[in-house]
């Protein structure tokens, strides 16, 4: 995971966007807790570099 | 087996932008096995690259693939529809691999994705290290199965130098002394008389000094 993170700096992605959880499927709770939270990381990223660049594109279009 | 390490992203990238359609072609041999050059690590360059040409604007089409070996015509074979639709096929696989590869579809521009760095074995996962540099002519019954040529940092024939220093190498304490090392392993092996061998000045005529080498069995020859 920790190589992953490295390989999407290369790119300009900001590793943060990426994360890797072990659960069972017995753990529903933890499983929405981790979404959520997950959620909110990202949305306080906001769009990636490849959102802005696609929308770039399409305004060019 | 040969271990190999992928080239920065950034030499890679300059390498195939410009190009429309690149095949990121991985050898899933040698080069698998040190997690640089296989297809899985095809798939993943293969991502890195389509992200990059995205933000670059490039209009970059990126497939990605693999074959069991890329040293070999049987297995090139089954690569000749992917390659055929690529304008550039970037080769994960050895430097043998990549020439290979170039001869079988002389047509099409081959680039190398990964530095081969040396024949080697697995320490533990992800960490290797070399052990043979093909000289062509083995002496590993002379000196308790470790070579002098590969593992001294001055391949000499009898050693140890002065340069040894309770067992490690004075390049570097990291870095055993492979004389050390023989002594050790010959003693350890009742051999310890094999040490008072002096081995002669070794010919490199079958090493690279007499240039490229090539080998034929005739019974298998068609």
């Amino acid at each position: 995971m920790q190589h992953l993170k490295t390989l999407l700096i290369e790119v300009d992605i900001d590793p943060d966007r990426l994360e890797m959880y072990n659960l069972s499927a017995a753990m529903g709770p933890k499983w929405a807790e981790i979404c959520t939270e997950f959620t909110e990381r990202i949305k306080k990223l906001g769009p990636s570099p490849i959102w802005w660049a696609d929308r770039d594109r399409k305004t060019k279009e | 087996m040969i271990v190999g390490k992928q080239k920065s992203f950034e030499e890679i990238w300059d390498m195939v932008r410009g190009y429309k359609k690149v095949l990121v072609f991985g050898c899933n041999t040698c080069v698998a096995i040190c997690h640089e050059g296989g297809s899985k690590e095809a798939e993943i360059l293969g991502s890195l690259l389509r992200m990059k040409a995205k933000q670059a604007n490039g209009d970059m089409e990126i497939d990605t693939g693999g074959i069991e070996r890329q040293c070999e015509h049987e297995y090139l074979d089954q690569a000749t529809e992917a390659v055929e639709g690529a304008d550039v096929i970037l080769s994960l696989a050895c430097g043998a691999g990549v020439q290979f590869l170039g001869e079988k579809f002389p047509h099409k521009t081959v680039l190398p994705g990964l530095n081969t760095t040396f024949i080697g074995v697995v320490d533990a996962p992800g960490e290797f290290s070399e052990r043979c540099q093909m000289c062509g002519d083995c002496i590993l019954h002379l000196t308790g199965g470790i070579c002098p040529i590969t593992r001294c940092s001055k391949s000499l024939m009898n050693g140890p130098c002065g340069g040894s220093n309770n067992g490690s190498c004075e390049i570097n304490p990291d870095v055993p002394c492979a004389w050390h090392m023989i002594h050790e392993r010959l003693e350890a092996q009742g051999r310890g008389h094999l040490i008072d061998i002096f081995i002669p000045p070794k010919n490199w005529i079958t090493s690279r000094a007499g240039g490229p080498r090539k080998q034929k069995r005739e019974d298998l020859a068609t």
